[in-house]
């Protein structure tokens, strides 16, 4: 990759941590960057350092500086909601998976099928409920990363209870 | 980076007054941003510049310290690449970095006077 084809790159990621910022913020985050990248090619290209080192030295910086351009994101966009209902559902969560997989192992233990069956839809109900946020969220990915473990498990639970019980 | 003790400058932030001062003082009254990642580089005889989001962040936040000023630079100086973003050391910040050089021998870290602006 060249070292322009990383910057574009660096840019990209820059022009994504800044969506939905206040605008003057954003545009003075990614005109800045534009500039820095811009400076430090023709600086290194100035030394004759090749490309293959150039490319490695802003990838290098970029990824070292991902905790750093998270952090201020959050600084400037705090993520919404009310702490406290985020805390209760996490417990709300917690609560509802334990007791379902307390479920399914009592009910396999003492070959209670019905039992096994309550434990899995509590696990996939708690999971689909407490994870619907992030499914109906923006960041599409997360969404159907999150939407593809809560399927999965759903049809694992359901394809295992019905090899022991059929 | 280390955690940061409330009501003091990273080692990074110090760094930055330091060779802005440094600068300063050999007549280069404003700097960008590569430039200051250059610059300490060369100082700390390093291979790596510091990396973008490090970089700017410690620069936002020593100018909401008022340690720093920033401006951009005029299109037409810039000359068809984009424009840079020049920051000056502001008094407080000088004398900041003069403080942080002096306290330096005996491991203090400098503390901000009052709050970011």
């Amino acid at each position: 990759m060249s070292p322009e084809r990383t910057a574009e790159l660096v840019e990209r990621w820059v022009r994504h941590y800044t969506r939905e910022l206040p605008t003057p913020i954003a545009e003075r985050r990614v005109e800045e960057m534009a500039a820095d990248l811009n400076d430090h090619i023709a600086h290194e290209r100035e030394r004759e350092t090749s490309d293959l080192r150039i490319t490695l030295s802003i990838l290098s910086r970029m990824a070292r500086g991902l905790p750093a351009d998270v952090s201020w994101r959050r600084r400037i966009n705090p993520p919404k909601g009310n702490p406290m209902k985020r805390f209760v559902t996490i417990v709300a969560m917690a609560l509802g998976v334990i007791i379902g997989v307390a479920a399914m192992v009592f009910g396999g233990a003492d070959d209670a099928p019905g039992l096994v069956l309550i434990g899995i839809m509590l696990v996939v109900g708690t999971l689909a409920f407490g994870l619907s946020p992030a499914l109906r969220s923006r960041s599409r990915v997360v969404g159907i990363i999150l939407g593809a473990v809560v399927v999965w498990i759903a049809v694992v639970g359901v394809a295992g209870w019905l090899e022991n019980n059929f | 980076m280390p955690p940061r003790k409330p009501g003091t400058l990273l080692p990074l932030e110090t760094e930055i007054l330091d060779v802005a001062l440094s600068m300063l003082r050999s007549g280069h009254a404003t700097f960008h941003g590569f430039g200051i990642a250059q610059s300490m580089r060369e100082q700390r005889e390093s291979r790596s510049l510091t990396a973008h989001g490090t970089l700017y962040k410690a620069l936002a936040r020593l100018e909401d310290f008022g340690f720093l000023s920033s401006r951009w630079e005029d299109a037409a100086a810039a000359d068809g690449r984009p424009r840079r973003r020049l920051y000056e050391l502001t008094s407080r910040g000088a004398n900041i970095a003069e403080q942080a050089r002096a306290g330096r021998a005996a491991g203090r870290h400098p503390r901000p006077a009052s709050k970011p602006a």
